[in-house]
């Protein structure tokens, strides 16, 4: 295990590659993250963001490069292990468990629960109770938070859209990980709930000093939270800094209109 | 209307001796179609080649004991670890497949099993069957039996087996319900429900699919033993995937993810069964015994297009399952 | 129509439009056949292994036939059809029954692709149609599935009896090419077989119904949304799903000389094996499949004792999933992760 000092980047991305049926979607993506900072991935459609997330949590294998959190090397994890070294994600098809109450899909959120190893229900039973309560308390608090307790005996499949994205950011917050990848976090949300949303990003860097990643469209969104902005375009990292660097940044603009003149001649021809 | 129903029936339904086979019959049935619901009810496992871990319980007790000289009740834990084993063998490679192809994959496995029960006749006996490991159960059997036959019960020697079935039933029953109410059979559920998010969460979506494939194949091989032990003599033809399908049919009767519910589920569909066995009607056998199968396709695909909450299940939760 | 989108990877990416199927896999396997071969004769004799090829043939055309009914539907229903063996069997007994009534033989064919082509719509306007509208799982499907099947057998098996009957055609003449001797009836079945799945090839590959099929059973949602009318192609694809099986039904029961109500049920996991040996939604896979299992399985005789033909399958079809479970000539698509 490295030391990680402060000052130490808890993501370093480096030359990243990976196809899909011959396309190449990430096209050696590199580049690292701060602790403690909130970052905007943007770019055009096809630009290999989500591909980007996948590889990064585990869910899709890199064909090349590294990927490292908090010192340690992550590339080739299957997802589980990486979730459980403080790297959590969300997806941008809101995914709770539909058929499990509001209470279950977060008390299944919580990290190293005993009783989630069958033989400690059966021998270890009084462990088992005390770490249910300890949880099921703070279970309750966030559900307080989020505005959800009434709900909390609901099937999360009844929940609506608002409410699902809710839920899905209140059990990031049950599992307590040291960085997070929000994977299009205000698509689909309106703009009373996005504020909530975002002030819950930013509480959770202040109080926690969680780190936090997000794919965002909406440029006045990355404007206003994003403390520093990635951007991808047909997989490779083409800019990287401030917000008002990035809006000015001549190949970023080359980017987005590139792709929407591309677009426009293919509507014509 | 009872009795007219009852005039259609034979008079060996109405035997004391008939209902404990049921009875018997029943406890198998339910240790069975337990791990049925264990996999498909509560883990989103689409295992539709339980009956192989069955015939593997059954023969291997049945191969240590006779070939061997094994002591019986070391033969019957040997089934069940060689189930177990082999249920994860077979859930390595085939868990991490899509649900169909999942399904595929165990019943070939459960046929790959009958296959070469019927064909490698020196070890199994092949279609000739095989017996003669019964010899410890009946020496204990025998004075439990006498005990009854003093009570002015029956001589069924039948009682005893139903009786010791059904204790290992209501017991794994009472157990396999509390273990997916812990934090453990909650993950479960999670990894049925979105395999992804639970990942991301951090569990290891193969490792307790592995667990939920060996606990339901150890309770087949249970069940396999009981088997072996009530009919006395094992021919592959008695692995056959009716079986299975029969058990599915149970369980989504009684309410796919109702422990209660394939309780139920179970009882109904056997007695079912075994009481028009005896329908007094004048077509032959085979025509009866297909009758009774058409029935059970019914109800298959009745409960499926209408009602797939079954008995005891919940509508709301069924809508909103993944699978 | 998302059913089983959460079953698909994170990050699945549409095929058969971007076409590149792979043939590496494809080419290697041949070359495994062509070693087998080379094998086989050195241990026994070019005489032995030619007679079994024949067999293979044979075998091999109604697996062919039945796999790319299987096939064909996969992309429909999304799921493999534990019904369909049991097609097999209706349509063999259809033909079983217009022989009886005293009708010729090619009528008895005719009746039964017919009938079970009709048989197999009238399922879908029933079952699957309301099924797939109301967006059922996998679960429901294959239970559904099982149902059917228990249905349709042990109707058979009511109407029928479970006592083994046969066609009536002639199994035991025989005619020689060379050193080789063929049976009537396998002659004929080889050749209405493999007429029967040159003309599905071709169709398949060059007329416009065959690409609009071949879009539908790789990608459903795919097919529907580049505007092919998929409502009339379903019930095109069932039908033709079931006509094959039909055939395939006739030609089990003429190459084997009798059936009972069973035989499709026990065929079913040699049809699985076959369909997911070429890749299930390919339906040249499933041709290809079926000729290179029906060969494999005959010249297991060679070296193993005929009981255990049919395990060969069973084994192709574990070894298959285990090793590349999308199948010779299929796309990496179909495993999670």
């Amino acid at each position: 295990m490295t030391e990680q000092t402060g000052s130490a980047p808890i993501l370093e991305v480096r030359d990243v590659v990976r196809s899909f049926d011959g396309l190449v979607a990430v096209d050696g993506a590199s580049f690292t993250i701060e602790r403690g900072t909130i970052t905007a991935l943007i770019g055009p459609n096809g630009a290999g963001k989500s591909t980007l997330f996948n590889v990064v949590t585990g869910f899709n294998p890199a064909e090349h490069g590294a990927v490292r959190f908090r010192g340690k090397a992550i590339t080739g994890l299957p997802p589980h292990r990486i979730s459980g070294l403080g790297l959590a994600r969300t997806f941008q098809l809101t995914k709770v468990f539909n058929a499990m109450s509001v209470l279950d899909n977060l008390l299944v959120s919580a990290p190293d629960h005993p009783g989630e190893h069958l033989v400690n229900s059966f021998l270890r039973a009084p462990r088992v109770r005390r770490q249910e309560r300890l949880i099921g308390d703070r279970a309750r608090a966030l559900l307080d938070t989020f505005s959800l307790a009434d709900k909390h005996d609901e099937y999360a499949g009844e929940l609506s859209g608002g409410q699902r994205k809710l839920l899905e950011l209140a059990r990031i917050l049950m599992l307590g990980p040291d960085m997070v990848l929000l994977d299009e976090p205000m698509s689909g949300v309106n703009p009373t709930l996005g504020r909530q949303l975002l002030d819950h990003i930013h509480r959770l860097r202040k109080e926690e000093g969680t780190t936090f990643l997000f794919v965002e469209h909406d440029m006045d969104v990355v404007m206003q939270n994003a403390d520093s902005v990635i951007v991808m375009a047909e997989g490779k990292v083409i800019a990287r800094g401030l917000p008002e660097e990035i809006r000015r940044d001549p190949a970023v603009l080359e980017a987005y209109l590139g792709s929407a003149s591309r677009r426009r001649k293919g509507s014509d021809g | 209307m009872s009795s007219f129903i009852l005039s259609l029936l034979s008079p060996a339904v109405l035997s004391l001796d008939f209902w404990i086979s049921v009875v018997l019959l029943v406890g198998i049935a339910g240790i069975f179609s337990l791990g049925i619901q264990l996999n498909a009810g509560s883990s989103g496992l689409l295992n539709v080649g339980h009956v192989g871990f069955m015939a593997i319980g059954a023969y291997t007790m049945a191969i240590l004991v006779v070939d061997l000289g094994v002591n019986l009740w070391l033969a019957i834990l040997a089934g069940i670890a060689v189930a177990v084993l082999t249920s994860l063998l077979i859930g390595l490679p085939s868990l991490r497949l899509r649900h169909d192809y999942f399904a595929i994959a165990t019943i070939a496995f459960a046929e790959v099993v009958r296959l070469f029960a019927q064909n490698a006749r020196g070890l199994t006996g092949g279609n000739q069957g095989k017996s003669g490991y019964d010899g410890a159960w009946r020496a204990i059997a025998e004075p439990m039996s006498a005990f009854f036959v003093d009570l002015g019960w029956t001589d069924s020697h039948l009682l005893p087996l139903a009786i010791v079935t059904w204790v290992i039933y209501l017991l794994t029953l009472a157990g396999v319900s509390y273990a997916v109410r812990t934090p453990w059979g909650r993950v479960l559920r999670a990894v049925r429900e979105d395999e992804d998010a639970a990942s991301a969460l951090g569990k290891n979506v193969l490792s307790y699919k592995l667990q939920s494939l060996a606990i339901a194949a150890a309770l087949a091989a249970v069940a396999g033993v009981i088997f072996a032990l009530d009919i006395r003599f094992l021919v592959p033809e008695e692995f056959l995937p009716d079986f299975t399908f029969l058990a599915y049919a149970a369980v989504i009767l009684g309410g796919l993810g109702s422990y209660a519910g394939v309780f139920v589920g179970t009882i109904t569909i056997w007695v079912l069964l075994e009481v028009t066995r005896f329908l007094d009607l004048p077509i032959s056998s085979d025509r009866i015994a297909a009758i009774r199968f058409i029935l059970i396709g019914l109800v298959l695909i009745f409960l499926s297009m209408r009602k797939p909450e079954g008995l005891l299940g919940e509508r709301r939760e069924m809508v909103l399952r993944h699978d | 129509m998302t059913v089983l989108r959460s079953d698909k990877r994170l990050t699945d990416s549409p095929s058969i439009l971007r076409g590149g199927h792979q043939l590496g896999p494809l080419i290697f396997f041949l070359l495994a056949m062509a070693v087998l071969v080379a094998v086989l004769v050195a241990l026994r004799g070019p005489l032995p292994v030619a007679q079994t090829t024949i067999n293979g043939l044979v075998t091999g055309a109604y697996f062919a036939l039945g796999a790319a009914g299987l096939t064909l539907v996969f992309g429909i229903l999304r799921l493999i059809n534990f019904a369909h063996g049991d097609l097999l069997t209706f349509g063999a007994y259809i033909a079983l029954a217009t022989v009886y009534l005293g009708l010729p033989f090619w009528v008895a064919v005719i009746a039964s692709v017919l009938i079970t082509a009709a048989t197999t719509l009238g399922f879908e306007a029933v079952i699957w149609d309301p099924l797939r509208r109301r967006g059922a799982g996998t679960l429901q499907m294959i239970l559904t599935a099982i149902g059917l099947a228990f249905i349709l057998r042990h109707g058979i098996q009511l109407i029928a009896g479970t006592n083994p009957q046969t066609l009536g055609v002639d199994v035991v003449s025989t005619f020689n090419v060379g050193p080789l001797t063929i049976g009537q009836t396998q002659a004929w079945v080889l050749i209405a077989g493999y007429l029967v799945l040159v003309l599905l090839g071709v169709m398949l590959r060059f007329s416009l119904l065959g690409k609009q099929l071949r879009a539908l059973s790789d990608d459903l949602d795919l097919a529907e949304v580049t505007g092919i009318d998929s409502d009339r192609l379903i019930l095109i694809t069932q039908a033709l799903s079931g006509g094959l099986a039909g055939l395939a039904g006739i030609l089990f029961a003429a190459s084997v000389g009798s059936i009972t109500p069973n035989v499709g049920f026990f065929l079913l996991i040699s049809l699985f094996s076959a369909t997911i040996l070429g890749g299930v939604g390919n339906a040249y896979g499933a041709l290809v499949g079926g000729i290179a299992l029906g060969l494999v399985q005959e010249w297991s005789t060679l070296v193993l004792d005929a009981r255990w033909k049919t395990a060969i399958g069973f084994v192709v079809l574990v070894a298959m999933i285990i090793i590349r479970p999308t199948g010779l000539l299929g796309q990496k698509r179909l495993v999670d992760r």
